[in-house]
């Protein structure tokens, strides 16, 4: 039985797919629109930007940090694309980039704090999610529109009624039915998955946070290694806060701002060691598959209102760090 | 008196209050309005919510371990506080509802850091999504207010004609016995010790464990109380009452000078970096900023601190490195020429 236990919990990826047709099998048996393809994927603006950037805090996770900030830096992006396509008057494509560019700054000045000052990651990016949050609305208060009502009416539509421009990124479907999301977030995956597992990058990564004293003396960088994991998460949320902004087009300063704890759930569910070292990709592409699952489902079987799905997102999250725990203690008593 | 002054001076508590007094003297500087009495009482009058929430949590972090959980069970004691209220209920009954919650969400958090071992901040953020979620089961989605006469005028009400709240009277006396506890008793030390030292508190046959468990169930027994606090301050207690409040509290702590790493502080400067975070937006205003800069200030203020007190203390410790060789190479020196002499 033991030897079971532990055979599941190394081959995590496993038990969270076990996990995840689990949740087809309920929710499907539940109530049969579960199944529809266009009812899962019309949702996916809810849970895509979780998705995303659960895929870069993998990276910082594994340095040993954490990045409590990236939640904040999609409203930061949504909103200065708003202010500066509609009170500046930029091009589209020229504010994106800028809207970019804030974001990397924002992710390499924690980075830096956190890199070559040492300080501990969890107070930088605190402080972080305040300054980017704040930071947000002082953005906002350049545009003509109240920011309660958020800035509207972005380039999309062509004649023949196609979404074009900048609004292709939230509205484009590919043979009509994938979500450009869902394209955008595979190829991310992949991306993701060559740098973090077939790269140099990725090994130093890895060496990093499992004994950064090792990785210094053999020659790593290790302080740049740290740094440029937190810009890939500013960029992570860069990217979920451009499409989040083309699907609802809107350009809030709070958008994304209950984020967290779905993210650093995603990414622990992942298998993820939070004292670094251990994580994997696909793991955590596949956690928050589960968590998005659990949340559409639990909304369409159980009539739960979208707001009480912290709770059941709280308790997954406890059990599976309990779990594991309870499962290391065992195992080291024998 | 010189004593005094060394203790005070090395103290950090100490640096946040001239740092609180001279950010009122800046704003006073440049809106003497603001520099009246009434105006300054009215700041730590305000502050009460905070000064409970960060002294809970100081707690916590003293013993080198964080607590996100802390705003959702505000809420929740908030909101039952409200329904009590609501219908003219006791005080001793929002007390007694308030420990207990408070209690059971610090005995959970507690278990799970102190004897499952789980990452502090990946457990609290699970709890956190729980009682969060019991919020809305709790209120039902819906706002509670509509509160008895007597609960929220008791917030208003004075000491006298001082304008010192009677809130902020109870809440000082709280600090202050805690500080003595904290000083003075064997199981108050133990807070910091553990935080400084896990491994070595153990040795020396200090109850590592149960002293991160009574941390936690302190900090939820306060979060809970701070729940009266704000129903019966604010009117009303929606469903998202307290969210982000715990990144305010953890803010105020590390503006009162508490390391976040542990073993270091005191609850003095818990309650005083909570008049900071409070007051900031209040200063803003006499400043003629709008409120809406109070995050990015907020935020300024916690990573310039907290890179500057890094940098410090990788100073010191390069320092006193730098001594240690400096003595070693003389007295090697010195061993030499005695040597040359002989």
């Amino acid at each position: 039985m033991k030897n079971k236990l532990t055979n599941i919990f190394k081959n995590w990826e496993f038990t969270l797919l076990a996990i995840l047709i689990l949740e087809f099998v309920i929710f499907g048996s539940i109530n049969p629109k579960f199944f529809r393809i266009a009812s899962i994927f019309s949702n996916i603006n809810n849970y895509i930007s979780i998705c995303i950037i659960s895929l870069f805090v993998t990276f910082v996770m594994i340095t040993g940090g954490i990045d409590i900030q990236a939640s904040s830096i999609v409203g930061l992006t949504s909103i200065t694309i708003g202010v500066l396509w509609n009170d500046a008057g930029l091009n589209i494509w020229m504010a994106v980039a800028i809207a970019v560019l804030l974001a990397a700054f924002c992710g390499a000045l924690s980075g830096f704090f956190i890199a070559y000052c040492h300080v501990q990651p969890m107070v930088v990016t605190l402080g972080g999610s305040f300054l980017y949050s704040g930071l947000a609305q002082v953005i906002s208060n350049f545009s003509k529109i109240p920011a309660y009502q958020g800035i509207s009416g972005f380039p999309g539509k062509n004649a023949n009624g196609d979404y074009i421009s900048f609004r292709f990124l939230g509205k484009a479907k590919l043979f009509d039915l994938i979500p450009i999301q869902i394209v955008i977030y595979l190829i991310l995956i992949i991306l993701c998955y060559v740098l973090l597992h077939q790269s140099k990058y990725g090994r130093r990564i890895f060496l990093v946070g499992d004994n950064p004293k090792a990785a210094e003396y053999s020659g790593i960088n290790s302080r740049l290694i740290i740094f440029s994991t937190y810009v890939l998460t500013g960029i992570g949320a860069a990217i979920a806060g451009i499409l989040l902004t083309a699907q609802v087009d809107s350009a809030k300063y709070n958008l994304g701002s209950t984020f967290t704890l779905s993210i650093i759930t995603a990414v622990v569910l992942g298998g993820t060691l939070t004292s670094g070292g251990k994580g994997s990709v696909i793991g955590t592409a596949l956690a928050a598959l589960v968590i998005c699952l659990l949340r559409f489902g639990l909304t369409l079987c159980f009539n739960i209102s979208s707001q009480n799905l912290d709770l059941p997102v709280g308790i997954m999250l406890i059990l599976v760090v309990s779990l594991r725990q309870i499962n290391r203690i065992v195992h080291h008593l024998d | 008196m010189n004593k005094i002054i060394k203790v005070l001076t090395e103290s950090r508590w100490f640096s946040s209050l001239l740092f609180l007094i001279a950010l009122f003297l800046i704003t006073g500087a440049i809106n003497p309005t603001f520099l009246s009495y009434g105006n300054i009482i009215t700041c730590f009058n305000s502050s009460i919510v905070f000064i409970l929430l960060a002294v809970g949590i100081s707690f916590v972090i003293m013993t080198g371990e964080i607590d996100v959980s802390i705003g959702s069970t505000m809420g929740l004691s908030a909101a039952i506080a409200g329904s009590i209220a609501q219908q003219n209920g006791s005080w001793v009954m929002m007390v007694v509802y308030a420990i207990l919650l408070g209690l059971a969400v610090g005995f959970v958090n507690g278990v799970g850091v102190a004897i499952l071992k789980v990452p502090s901040l990946i457990f609290t953020l699970g709890t956190y999504g729980i009682v969060r979620g019991l919020v809305y089961i709790y209120s039902g989605g819906r706002t509670v207010e509509n509160f008895s006469g007597a609960f929220t005028r008791f917030s208003n009400s004075t000491v006298g004609n001082t304008g010192i709240g009677i809130y902020l009277l109870i809440v000082t006396v709280i600090v202050l016995i805690i500080n003595v506890v904290e000083t003075k008793t064997r199981q108050g030390k133990y807070f910091l010790a553990v935080g400084d030292n896990y491994d070595g508190a153990i040795l020396v046959g200090i109850p590592a464990k149960r002293t991160k468990l009574i941390a936690y169930i302190l900090c939820g027994i306060f979060a809970a109380i701070s729940g009266i606090a704000f129903s019966s301050k604010y009117g009303q207690v929606t469903i998202i009452a307290g969210s982000g409040y715990e990144m305010s509290a953890i803010a105020a702590c590390v503006l009162g000078g508490i390391s976040l790493s542990g073993g270091l502080g005191n609850v003095i400067g818990a309650a005083i970096g909570a008049v900071i975070m409070s007051s900031i937006s209040r200063l803003l205003v006499f400043l003629g900023f709008s409120s809406e800069y109070d995050n990015t200030i907020t935020g300024i203020l916690l990573i310039t601190i907290v890179v500057l007190d890094s940098l410090l203390r990788q100073r010191n410790v390069e320092n006193a490195r730098r001594e240690r060789l400096i003595a070693r190479s003389c007295s090697k020196k010195e061993i030499r020429k005695g040597h040359s002499q002989e």
